[in-house]
């Protein structure tokens, strides 16, 4: 397995290899996974790492990345030591070390596409580059319907949809924390995500919280996830000030038992989102969802039967739905029991099932056709075109 | 006179590095279809293993004897229309060339959807609960069939269009470089797993 991102910087991508990669291992399956980490960064004893990432800007972004001629090599050792059956590479068209192990790489070839936010001008724009290698693709997977869209956008043709998976028995068993246990004068709402990022919707639930808390005066909300919510907290006013509790980062322990303790968990992005794993781990640990009606959302959330939408950045939305959460007992009840029932889809166990058929599928493609060697010289030259088999 | 030779032998140079890349181009895209078409087979040969395996697993649970005979029949009557069906090989020397789906796709999709009304939520509960393992295994062999049906049929269909985008180009069409090969098709009919078995 491929991951472009440096292994040692928390992610969506690098959660999702890790998980993969543990839960084949834990199967009896032989893995290894080449990513970029830090020279004297602790790493898992199956990664091997590819050189160090560098922070590139790409596309709008600082992204960490490797690439050059040593990380090639160490790529052509890894493939070459390794004798995989299947190599599975995610984000392929991230120029990183998953594009340039598509590029070497002889074995059958499975890819994973994560993003859903338009990376179009790089892709258009290296299409040319790409093509060639992307054809040595045998499987296409994406996380998530907007995620297909991508790339059907973007580079054409169809994808095999495999949701992000979530250790869901972790979250249903981790214990409750009585702090942040809500009670009937005081519940509480769970916001999760990086603070000063405006996508993650931090600032739409300060505007919300006003009319939550005049009708419910004891309604606590707590923050986890990093960044500085300093500046968002001085322009809320003070009784709004009053009912935040700003946790900062927290440890997945931390995080599993704050979803499992609280009434509610709020979900107010704005966009950006492909998929929406944190709704799936709130499910998972039995706390009732109110998200905006972002189309990942909705699609979680079995089209809104598991959880309550309210209207992107609407305040007023937001509050209502909050409030209307917060009154009925017996609602936050069976949404909690939809919601565990719904999270199962999403397992590891069911989706690493999936996953393992994808690999058989490529495989059985790649035993049925004809070994043919290259026929001489010219044969060679032919082949050892960019994006051609290697001789 | 020298002037006229040196002019000839520098045009000759030229036409002669034109032709060699020119030829080095069409070798590489020939090689390059080459590889997409071979590509291509081996995805329809992945289906087909898959459309056997499930028909077989189909049959094997219909004559179970756990299901009541109307149900029984229904799914024998899909599965063995499936089994005998197979891709056709109009090359006997190479099973894989030229192999093509030979328009199975209305039996294929009326076994999926038989599939999918007789194997509803309660049959299944009912069939799971008896504990017999020759019924338990072929609803896992049909369900694990079924899933990679889907997958790799999409899959195939993938690498159809790669194919199909490369034959598009003038060159190609121009120097005929997929020679004898045939225009490969997708394939289309439904696949979609009955629910009960999905989990």
């Amino acid at each position: 397995m491929v991951c472009p991102y440096s292994f040692d910087v928390p992610g969506g991508v690098q959660f999702h290899v890790r998980d993969l990669a543990e839960v084949f291992l834990a199967q009896g399956h032989d893995v290894s996974v080449l990513a970029p980490a830090d020279d004297g960064a602790t790493v898992p004893p199956y990664l091997v790492s590819c050189g160090r990432a560098v922070p590139v800007r790409y596309n709008g972004s600082v992204a960490r990345l490797t690439f050059g001629p040593v990380t090639s090599a160490r790529v052509t050792r890894w493939l070459e030591s390794g004798r995989f059956d299947v190599v599975h590479l995610h984000e392929p068209v991230t120029p990183s070390v998953s594009l340039m192990t598509l590029w070497a790489a002889e074995e059958p070839v499975v890819a994973t596409f994560h993003t859903a936010t338009s990376r179009s001008r790089a892709m258009h724009a290296a299409n040319p580059v790409l093509r060639g290698s992307l054809e040595k693709i045998r499987a296409r997977i994406a996380v998530s319907e907007d995620a297909a869209a991508t790339v059907r956008r973007h580079l054409g043709g169809e994808t095999y949809i495999i949701p992000n998976g979530v250790h869901v028995d972790r979250f249903a068993r981790a214990p409750r924390r009585e702090a942040w246990t809500g009670t009937d004068d005081r519940p509480t709402l769970a916001f999760l995500g990086r603070v000063d990022e405006p996508r993650k919707g931090l600032e739409v639930l300060l505007r919300a919280l006003p009319t939550v808390l005049e009708a419910r005066p004891g309604t606590r909300l707590l923050v986890a996830g990093p960044g500085d919510a300093g500046d968002l907290l001085r322009k809320a006013a003070p009784p709004v000030r009053a009912a935040v509790e700003v946790l900062g980062a927290v440890s997945d322990a931390d995080k599993e038992s704050l979803l499992r303790s609280v009434d509610a968990y709020v979900a107010p992005h704005l966009g950006g989102e492909s998929f929406g794993i944190v709704l799936v781990e709130a499910m998972a640990a039995g706390a009732p969802v109110v998200a905006s009606d972002l189309p990942a959302f909705v699609r979680v959330l079995d089209d809104g039967r598991t959880g309550v939408l309210h209207e992107v950045g609407s305040a007023p939305a937001l509050a209502a739905a909050v409030l209307g959460l917060l009154g009925d007992p017996a609602r936050r009840a069976s949404l909690s029991a939809a919601g565990r029932e719904r999270a199962r889809v999403f397992d590891w166990e069911p989706v690493s099932r999936q996953v393992m058929a994808v690999y058989e599928t490529a495989l059985a493609g790649a035993h049925a056709e004809l070994v043919e060697g290259p026929r001489g010289l010219w044969g060679r030259l032919v082949r050892s075109v960019p994006g051609g088999d290697r001789p | 006179m020298s002037s006229l030779n040196v002019d000839i032998l520098q045009v000759t140079t030229f036409v002669v590095i034109v032709l060699i890349a020119a030829a080095w181009y069409l070798s590489y895209a020939a090689a390059r279809l080459d590889r997409l078409h071979a590509k291509v087979e081996g995805a329809m040969s992945a289906l087909d293993a898959q459309l056997v395996r499930r028909a077989e697993a189909t049959l094997e649970l219909a004559n179970s004897g756990a299901l009541d005979p109307a149900t029984a029949l229904l799914l024998a009557d899909a599965a063995t229309e499936s089994v005998e069906r197979t891709t056709e090989h109009p090359l006997a020397e190479d099973l894989l060339d030229g192999q093509h789906f030979g328009g199975r796709e209305e039996v294929e999709a009326s076994l999926s959807e038989i599939l999918a009304v007789t194997l509803t939520d309660e049959v299944v509960a009912d069939l799971r609960s008896r504990g017999d393992e020759l019924v338990d295994d072929s609803l896992d062999r049909i369900a694990a069939s079924a899933l990679r049906v889907r997958m790799a049929r999409r899959f195939h269909n993938d690498a159809v269009r790669e194919v199909r985008r490369v034959r598009e180009k003038w060159v190609v069409r121009a120097f005929r470089l997929s020679g004898h090969a045939a225009l490969p098709e997708r394939v289309e009919f439904t696949d979609e797993l009955p629910a009960a078995l999905a989990r």
